[in-house]
């Protein structure tokens, strides 16, 4: 595309500005006439909000042109050609279009009669939230600190927990009419350069309108778009994002998402909590031993509570089929419409619970479950067991720490109830085996999705599998990082 | 891995492929009546082993010839070749599903047609199978360890329920003699066959030159777990039942219940460690197939093949189907065949270089959910007797039913309720008409599958009508073999007597069960029974119960003897 000169007369820049930006309300072009005596004519433009006045009076330029009212106008370019580029929030920008993207950035733009270059004035950008609280991913024992939805905030907090040049953050705007920031983070010696060449690929494929919300970029470039499982880990830890670098793996940021994508994913990492870095191995390993119960708890307990009440019966002791026979009775739907049917009703409650703000979602959540559970029982809708499962099956649910992934898995309850209901056993095997199947042949990024749980001769040490090696066992880096760089751990001296 | 050469599997992902593949159709198809069996049958796996561990060495240096049929032999050779390894495909995908049919309606879900199972293990099977090695190798390595492990555990807790005294009966009915060794070897060889097919798949292996160590681990492996089965099950079923039984691994864990009560049986567990290792196999098959067609220049067997299995699967000639056949194609035409195929191979010296579719298979899928789904019942309408009486009566046999008192076994008593125990008895001239009888009075489905305990008639016992009672038993595939058997005068009294609210079932289940260890009482199970049965026609000396005024009495010796 050609590029629009910047000239050297203010008026025609000017002209040309009031036209692009003709009907931008919010867009503030303040011409000013500078210089003691004779005066150059000067113009800035900037955002309205995304530059405060505040800013502009604080800054490095700003002061700059305020000095500028004591200084001959020939000085003043001498000045500007000589100093701008030393002073540090200031960028020289060549044409209209580098001009108005930096404006549109949420900066100032600073031109001069008689000087064919702009100057950006960084500025904090737009108005964002600021580092807050990690909200879905909560630790007892960890940083506290959450992703905003300014990237630069949010590389900031990366870079503040690994503070080597090797951390590279590469920028990038996708989205024709957004122009959404994209930074790629990565560490130069650690990341397998093949992967890298793959991400930045994958980003230039298409060609998209917008893309508001790592969400978007998300769907965007995975491999296998059909399958319910996510392909990039997502996180709102930047203590999480530092940890996945250091073990060889990319890192997205996106402007207006305060969640940072990783990849390649696996697995195995959807169900690491940050915090099994921070407590001693013997716990970790046993929450991650519970995790994976919860996640078979999720999936399987409604089919296979199906499946043998309704095919073998013979596998449960007296007792308790008894019991189960005892509490149907009356109920006049099938098991199969009973388990459904509650189900569906704590997705209700559950979706209820997100959209409604504040202590009053939380409210919805448990009132909203234990009054429908017990008029349900009451009014013999179900069976009192049938409240039991789907509330084991939802707590289940919600100790995998990945939302996404425990949605994928969600979905899939669904599919094991209805096999489980009408096939019994044979149902779930054939179910458990096209899931196998299918995690099997999927890749993020060319890793396959089962890694650790699959791997070559020689790759132990990286501590990576269900069970977690003790802190200082875990001498080697995972499969994701460059194979020259496998060491992350040494002992410096032999006592 | 593609960051780290993830375009071929490892040899970890191979072993685990070859256990997953062959373990289920060896231990359901190889081992059982006529079958491979007893010490010459143990001796016969040894010496498979021997012969395939030299064998498979030899078949990594045919990898190239495999790697395009139509270079290696000549477009008409090549491609019949083809045709020769995608016959025993279809046959062989065609004989799993169909034992797979059968015995899933009778073993483990009844009331779903064979038909159902067929299409629904097919369409599963044949999901994904075109799409390279590399997805079933992971797919192994992720679930082959489980099953491996799994397969192991359950023949440990097995162990508990194993008798030394049986398996002397093994070691004294069975021989170790040269034919009948050569014979059991030459059936484990033809179990392996699918082995012949591995060249297809070694270009796919890493380091395939150093594969050779990990293919005969693989045979030990299997050849390993099938020595134990073939000593378990004659320690649990005993020697003669054994011989009679033609799918012997199905019962093995019929009687088997894990520590603290958590399950009260896991032979459904069991079966589906089976099941899906069957269809692991029946998927490898579709792999194959597609790689053979690929291979042969045939197009693609990605539709065909799976729809070809399931048809012969179907298929019958004069009332015999694929099962009647296969053992003969495969010992007698396909093995002699394999091997010249492979020796022309070598001596001709080629081996030189070497989405509209898923919305029908989802309406299909729903359709047969729905045609499957009449077969479920729910807990609520079961009847589950906890002691069955049997007594010969007249021309035809007498059968009550002992139920559970519902409120107090759900302890969900209510004070004021204070009914006498529910029996129904149905008499009829045999089993099949108190069936009958049962189905037209009864609204409940009879569950039989919770009975603590069987009384014998005197009557029954004494006329040698019991051995009708224990063939009709034997048909019905969810009676747990931990059954305690009894005898006594009137079988129907005592399940009508009031024990104080607990059916008799419990209550002599717990007469036997609820004592230190050793006050522990030996009672006679079923499977102990069926011992007898198998070993010499009679039936095993049982405990009597006597009905007397203030309660009942048992004697696990009876009085006088």
């Amino acid at each position: 595309m050609e590029k629009t000169k910047i000239s050297l007369n203010i008026r025609e820049n000017e002209a040309y500005i009031r036209k692009r930006c003709e009907n931008c309300a919010d867009i503030l072009i303040r011409p000013m006439r500078l210089g003691d005596g004779p005066k150059v004519d000067c113009l800035m433009v900037y955002i309205e909000v995304a530059v405060s006045n505040m800013m502009l009076d604080d800054s490095a330029i700003g002061k700059m042109v305020n000095h500028f009212w004591e200084v001959a106008p020939e000085q003043i370019q001498e000045f500007v050609r000589n100093n701008s580029l030393g002073i540090a929030d200031v960028k020289k920008l060549p044409d209209m279009e580098t001009a108005f993207a930096a404006l549109l950035a949420g900066n100032a733009v600073f031109f001069m009669d008689g000087y064919d270059q702009a100057m950006k004035i960084s500025s904090k950008g737009y108005p964002n939230m600021g580092v807050s609280g990690a909200e879905t991913e909560k630790v007892l024992r960890g940083s506290r600190e959450g992703f905003s939805d300014s990237v630069k905030v949010n590389s900031a907090l990366v870079r503040k927990r690994i503070r080597d040049t090797r951390l590279k953050v590469e920028e990038k705007t996708v989205g024709v009419r957004s122009r959404t920031m994209i930074q790629i983070l990565y560490i130069d010696d650690l990341v397998q350069e093949d992967l890298l060449e793959e991400v930045k690929n994958r980003l230039e494929e298409y060609e998209v309108d917008g893309i508001l919300d790592s969400g978007m970029l998300e769907q965007l470039t995975e491999e296998n778009w059909y399958s319910p499982f996510p392909q990039y880990q997502t996180t709102e830890r930047p203590d999480r994002a530092a940890q996945e670098l250091l073990n060889g793996k990319i890192v997205l940021i996106c402007d207006n998402s305060p969640y940072a994508l990783i990849l390649p994913s696996s697995f195995n990492g959807f169900m690491e909590s940050s915090e099994d870095w921070y407590h001693h191995f013997e716990m970790a390993s046993f929450l991650r031993v519970l995790r994976y119960l919860a996640l078979m708890t999720a999936t399987l307990l409604p089919g296979l509570y199906l499946a043998v009440i309704r095919f073998h019966t013979q596998i449960l002791p007296t007792n308790l089929i008894l019991s189960f026979a005892e509490a149907r009775e009356g109920v006049p739907f099938s098991s199969v419409v009973e388990l459904v049917f509650l189900e569906l009703a704590f997705e209700l409650i559950r979706e209820a619970g997100v959209r409604i703000p504040g202590s009053l979602g939380n409210a919805i959540g448990i009132v909203g479950g234990l009054i429908v559970g017990q008029a349900a029982v009451t009014a013999n809708l179900v069976s009192p067991i049938v409240v039991m499962i789907v509330a084991l099956t939802a707590l289940g649910g919600m100790v995998i720490p990945n939302e996404e992934f425990a949605s994928a898995f969600r979905l899939l309850k669904y599919l094991y109830l209805f096999l489980g209901g009408y096939l019994g056993i044979f149902g779930i095997v054939l179910g458990i085996y096209m899931t196998a199947a299918h995690l099997a042949g999927l890749l993020s990024f060319g890793m396959p999705y089962l890694v650790p749980f699959i791997k070559k001769e020689g790759q132990g040490g990286a501590g990576e599998g269900i069970l977690r090696l003790p802190f200082r066992k875990r001498s080697r880096r995972p499969v994701y990082a460059k194979q020259e760089e496998k060491l992350r751990l040494k002992r410096r001296k032999e006592p | 891995m593609k960051f780290a050469e993830n375009n071929r599997i490892s040899h970890r992902q191979l072993y685990r492929q070859m256990i997953l593949a062959f373990l289920a159709p060896f231990l359901l198809c190889l081992l059982g009546e006529g079958r491979v069996l007893g010490k010459s049958g143990i001796a016969g796996i040894f010496l498979a082993a021997a012969v395939l561990s030299v064998y498979v060495l030899l078949l990594l240096r045919m990898v190239p010839g495999y790697s395009d049929l139509v270079k290696s032999l000549g477009a008409v050779t090549g491609r019949a070749a083809g045709a020769f390894f995608l016959f025993y495909i279809v046959l062989t995908g065609a004989y799993l599903v169909s034992v797979l049919s059968e015995l899933t309606p009778a073993v483990l879900i009844t009331g779903i047609p064979g038909t159902v199972i067929s299409v629904l293990t097919v369409a599963v099977c044949s999901f994904g199978t075109h799409k390279g090695m590399q997805r079933r190798g992971r797919m192994a390595e992720v679930s082959g360890g489980i099953l491996l492990w799994g397969v192991v555990l359950m023949m440990i807790l097995c162990l508990g329920q194993s008798r030394m005294s049986y398996l002397k009966e093994m070691a004294e009915g069975s021989s170790v003699r040269g034919g009948e060794v050569i014979k059991n070897g030459y059936q484990v060889l033809c179990g392996f066959a699918g082995i012949g097919l591995l060249p297809f798949g070694l270009k796919d292996v890493e380091k395939k030159g150093k594969a050779g160590k990990t293919l005969i681990l693989g045979i030990v492996t299997l050849s390993g777990i099938m020595a134990g089965i073939l000593l378990l099950l004659p320690a649990v079923l005993g020697w003669e039942r054994l011989k009679a039984e033609p799918y012997p691994v199905l019962p093995l864990m019929a009687g088997a219940d894990l520590p603290g009560n958590v399950l009260a049986r896991f032979d459904v567990l069991w079966m589906g460690f089976l099941l899906y290792s069957l269809l692991f196999a029946i998927g490898s098959l579709f792999h194959y197939g597609h790689q053979i067609t690929l291979k042969a220049h045939m197009g693609t067997g990605r539709w065909w093949l799976p729809a070809a299995v399931f048809a012969v699967s179907l298929l019958k000639f004069g009332g015999r189907g694929i099962q009647d056949y296969y053992r003969f194609y495969l010992s007698r035409l396909f093995l002699p065949g394999l091997l010249l195929l492979q020796i022309y191979m070598a001596f001709r010296g080629t081996w030189k270089r070497r989405n509209r579719k898923a919305v029908s298979a989802v309406m299909l899928l729903a359709a047969l959910f729905c045609l499957s789904g009449c077969a479920a019942i729910e807990p609520e309408k079961r009847m589950y007797p906890l002691a069955l009486g049997v007594d010969a009566e007249g021309e035809g046999f007498s059968m009550t039913y002992g139920m559970p008192d519902l409120p107090q076994a759900t302890g969900q008593e209510k004070q004021e309720e204070n009914g006498s125990i529910p029996v129904l008895s149905i008499t009829g001239k045999d089993f099949q008409e108190i069936g009958e009888i049962y189905d037209r009075s009864q609204e409940k489905y009879l569950d039989i599958s919770h009975i603590q305990v069987i009384l014998l008639g005197n009557t029954l016992v004494e006329s040698g009508q019991w051995q009708e009672f224990f063939s009709y038993l034997k048909e019905e595939p969810f009676m747990g073999e931990n059954v305690y058997l009894f005898r006594t005068e009137d079988p129907e009294a005592v399940l009508a007597w009031d024990s104080g609210g607990t059916s008799a079932g419990a209550y002599l289940t717990g007469l036997l069960e609820n004592r230190l260890p050793e006050q522990q009482k030996e009672g006679v199970t079923l499977r102990q029974a069926y011992h007898q049965w198998y070993q010499d026609g009679s039936l095993v000396q049982l405990p009597r119960i006597i009905l007397e005024e203030k309660g009942i009495q048992v004697y696990l010796n009876p009085p006088g003897q």
